[in-house]
């Protein structure tokens, strides 16, 4: 029995996965439990295809990016960036710049804080900032950064895995070996050698993914802002408290003296989980010139120095029983990284995703002078996935079997990495269903529109942690009028962060939708949460919300308890009504708090800690159809049939978007995306969005996607879990495997682009359409 | 010179080299245009030039003498949306909404051809826009939803 006496610990701690991370963090325990809403709950607004609440404003042109902030006198900021992979910067020439009408100010290394690292005279990669001017216009801004000369001592650039596993050199100053860790990352479970040399069927692949670009079609932006010794930064963020951090940091500032915005944001999809260089130009000029300044990254800039998914080469081999039960998976990897970034492993999910006894991953990881990555949508796993699956429908093949057969065979039922059950896997029923839905068993009854075309199906699977968690923090009050405010310092990037807090706070406090607004995006009103990333803001965030408004509802009903002199354990309340059980009489919301004055209601909601030993999941199966041109060798992906179990949705409207977007990137990553590098001369060559091709609308599929109705009661109070990154890692898989199946013969290497189709071709069986 | 900005007049005298897209945004403050390239590539800065789409980043404001200039901000108002705002809202077809003003001057432009547009039609004409969010397949349901709207407006 519990000791009265002692209090439980406020503060504990617990594990939480950020993109395939585990990190134990600190985490204050809800001052009162709450019990999670089971798939049963009978829910009014959680659930419910609520209209996205700035929706319409968006469709207005209305909503403030940070790109259309205009504050007093602002003036604009154009950066310089270095035009070789490699060397230093021998001497800057500003006069021409200065010179222009409505030039105001240019900035090299000697100017900047050193902790920004900013504009380094040792040059790293291409697209590197070397200085920075701000003018009247952006227009003039950018004429007068083509102005500046900067003069550069070049040295030899290292643009591969092996060149910088064999090189002398080291890519940059500070690193100790070109190789993360200085060799490769290798994790085993089983004994992968042995099971090898025992194995009944055998298959080894060679597989190849691009160098994707994140490419929102809003570019990084900043605007900042001084007033004394305070500064007000607009960011176009996935973190507004990490940007803060970030700028504290590099300005020697304290948290209280930085305040950041972001109201509304054009994606991110990873590239903009940080403060960048365009953050700390547009913060030391404003402080230089005493007014506002602007800071927007060009087409180009983006392209090159905002991050990226690195590409991957990956050789797996997969062994298994006559029966197709695996035994052996063995994956040797290489990722050229960039010049700086974390470890992002194609490994990861080759431990997780299909039942497996033994399982070794072999990785390098190598800096090379190209810009850094950054975490994009499902990182690790969507470059991993493509081998993984393709590995596993070479196995198919060998053994005679029906791929989703071999994938039904295989499940993973619990976390195999870390030795503990899920939550809950139902990938078996995702399965089931997108079979049903794409017309699985009959699909060689379907027969391509030409004789020169060729249809062919794949499928898919995924496996993503989702379970987000602490800290996150939310307050709930209520206005005299009876109208309530959900107050978070988290942000929306698209997803629908403002829309899913109101519908769970109108919930949990019984209220009407139209009475609640969520206020976020800012950290001086809204208390801390993390970053939109990893899939993680709803499970983490929408918890907190819950319990602030069930607490601002507790006291909602001590204050309706006074005034109708009954018990509050009699009390209910439903879309904005409190209502007496056994009793006629009800009052409004409005009613009550009008009683209180501008006494004000206000709950307050923290995030509890994740349950311990269990692993908690995203899992689902896309398949995909598709139609190949043996001429042209054009790949038109036809239709993809997406079901996911992703715990309770909160909106289905929204995680639909959510999904197909997913899948519309997947299909991006397939068939067009590719950053190509000239190693040589040590550039990218995709300075824009014509060279870097992003899906069209002409083409998209068909898509049908799907979720598994049920909650997630172990996972949170809420019962949901995360769907942006899940809803991308099986897309390119499934469409390579149906381009696979439609040509009798494997496209290795993505992006499935018509050269590369035709080249495989070559090796094709010959056969002949019916 | 003088334009029509919106149902407007105006009459400004621009450097030669400004692009519209510069002179609405930077100008004229009208921010519902977005600059996602600057190079002709995303379709975000998408205008209507005597009704007829364009691209306002690689448009110059000199060439706009005399004709008519339509923004989203000349579309409709919160209270009074246009159906084609309507119909993005009931369809969710907006995510991050970057996009989102340029597709539906683009759909304006589809149904001003054609009140009854298939769906090759459509995609054709917002062929220029580009989203990275993948709000495609709901952008299409969208505007087949204004098409409709506006048939039935127009025939009660
Ligand atoms: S801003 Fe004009 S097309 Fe991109
Ligand atoms: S909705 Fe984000 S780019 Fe289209």
């Amino acid at each position: 029995m519990a000791d009265p006496t002692k209090t439980p610990p406020r503060f504990v701690t617990t594990t939480v996965e950020v993109e395939g991370r585990t990190e134990e963090r600190v985490v204050e325990v809800p001052a009162f439990p709450i019990e999670p809403w089971g798939p049963e709950a009978q829910l009014t607004h959680v659930g419910a295809r609520a209209s996205r609440v700035d929706g319409l404003l968006k469709t207005m042109g209305r909503a403030p990016y940070v790109t259309d902030v205009r504050r007093p006198n602002q003036a604009y900021a154009a950066l310089v960036r270095s035009r070789i992979a490699r060397g230093r910067v021998t001497a800057i020439d500003t006069t021409a710049a200065r010179a222009l009408p409505g030039v105001l100010d240019i900035i090299t290394h000697a100017d900047v804080p050193a902790r920004t690292r900013l504009f380094l005279p040792e040059i790293t990669y291409f697209g590197q900032p070397l200085a920075a001017v701000c003018a009247t216009t952006p227009a003039i801004a950018e004429a007068a950064a083509a102005l500046i000369r900067i003069e550069t001592e070049r040295l030899p650039h290292i643009m591969t895995v092996s060149e910088a596993e064999t090189s002398e050199t080291l890519v940059r100053p500070g690193l100790s070996h070109n190789l993360m860790g200085g060799g490769p990352k290798v994790v085993e479970r089983g004994d992968v050698t042995a099971a090898l040399a025992t194995a009944e069927v055998l298959i080894t692949r060679e597989v190849r993914t691009p160098c994707a670009l994140h490419s929102a079609l809003e570019p990084h932006a900043a605007v900042a802002e001084w007033e004394g010794d305070r500064v007000t930064v607009w960011e176009s963020t996935q973190g507004i408290f990490r940007v803060r951090d970030n700028v504290a940091k590099a300005f020697g500032l304290s948290l209280a003296q930085v305040r950041v915005i972001c109201e509304a944001m054009g994606g991110g999809f990873g590239a903009k989980n940080n403060a960048g260089a365009h953050t700390f130009v547009a913060v030391a000029f404003a402080k230089r010139l005493g007014h506002a300044v602007a800071c927007v990254v060009d087409r180009p800039g983006e392209q090159i120095d905002t991050g990226n998914r690195p590409s991957t080469w990956q050789r797996v081999t997969i062994a298994a029983t006559h029966d197709g039960q695996l035994t052996a998976i063995d994956l040797e990897a290489t990722v050229p990284l960039g010049i700086a970034g974390w470890e992002e492993s194609p490994g990861d999910i080759y431990h997780e995703l299909y039942a497996c006894p033994n399982v070794r991953t072999s990785v390098r990881i190598a800096y090379v002078n190209t810009g850094a990555m950054a975490a994009f949508r499902a990182p690790g796993h969507a470059e991993g996935s493509v081998g993984l699956e393709m590995g596993l429908n070479a196995l198919a093949q060998a053994l005679g079997i029906d791929p989703l057969t071999l994938r039904e065979r295989n499940i993973a039922t619990h976390d195999q990495r870390r030795g503990r059950p899920y939550t809950g896997n139902r990938l078996a029923e995702c399965y089931a269903e997108g079979a049903r839905r794409i017309g699985w068993t009959s699909r060689a009854t379907r027969t391509a529109s030409a004789p020169h075309r060729r249809r062919g199906f794949g499928v898919a699977s995924q496996v993503w942690s989702t379970g987000g968690g602490p800290p996150a923090y939310a307050t709930v009050r209520l206005n005299p009028d009876g109208t309530a405010e959900v107050l978070a310092g988290s942000q929306d990037l698209g997803t629908g962060t403002r829309t899913i807090l109101a519908q769970v706070a109108a919930e949990a406090l019984g209220h009407r939708l139209d009475a609640v607004r969520a206020v976020i995006g800012d950290t001086a009103t809204g208390p801390y949460n993390g970053n939109s990333w990893g899939s993680m803001t709803v499970a983490s965030l929408t918890p907190a919300v819950r319990m602030a408004a069930e607490e601002a509802r507790r006291a909602l009903l001590d204050a309706a308890a006074g005034i109708l002199t009954v018990a509050v354990d009699r009390l209910a309340t439903h879309e904005g009504r409190i209502t007496v059980r056994d009793d006629e009489r009800s009052l409004a919301f409005g009613e009550v708090t009008a009683k209180l004055g501008n006494v004000m209601i206000q709950g307050h909601g923290s995030r509890g800690p994740n349950p311990d030993a269990v692993g908690i999941v995203t899992t689902g199966a896309q398949f995909a159809e598709v139609e190949v041109d043996t001429e042209t060798g054009v790949v038109r992906v036809l239709r993809i049939v997406a079901v996911h179990d992703a715990g309770r949705i909160v909106n289905p409207t929204l995680a639909e978007s959510q999904l197909e977007g997913g899948i519309i990137q997947g299909l991006g990553y397939a068939c067009f995306e590719e950053r190509p590098l000239d190693v040589r001369m040590g550039r990218p060559l995709a300075l824009g969005l014509h060279d870097y091709k992003i899906p069209t609308h002409a083409d998209i599929p068909l898509i049908d996607g799907h979720f598994l109705e049920g909650a997630d009661p172990q996972a949170n109070t809420v019962g949901a879990r995360g769907i942006a990154e899940p809803a991308i890692i099986p897309t390119a898989p499934a469409i390579a495997g149906a381009v696979a199946d439609a040509l009798g013969v494997e496209v290795p290497d993505l992006p499935l682009t018509p050269w590369r189709v035709l080249a495989a071709l070559q090796h094709a069986p010959q056969r002949h359409s019916p | 010179m003088r334009l029509t900005l919106n149902g407007r007049p105006v009459d400004v005298d621009p450097p030669g080299e400004t692009t519209l897209l510069d002179f609405l945004r930077d100008h004229r403050g009208l921010t519902g245009t977005k600059r996602g390239c600057d190079r002709a590539e995303c379709g975000t800065c998408t205008v209507l030039l005597d009704g007829a789409p364009v691209y306002s980043c690689r448009t110059l404001v000199h060439r706009c003498a005399g004709r008519a200039v339509e923004t989203i901000e000349g579309l409709g108002t919160v209270d009074a949306p246009h159906l084609l705002q309507e119909a993005f809202v009931a369809e969710d077809a907006t995510q991050c909404g970057f996009c989102t003003p340029g597709q539906i001057m683009a759909a304006v432009a589809v149904l001003a051809r054609d009140a009854d547009p298939t769906d090759e039609q459509i995609i054709a004409g917002l062929s220029g826009n580009l989203c990275r969010c993948g709000t495609h397949p709901k952008i299409v349901r969208a505007v087949r939803r204004a098409a409709a709207a506006m048939r039935t407006a127009s025939h009660g």
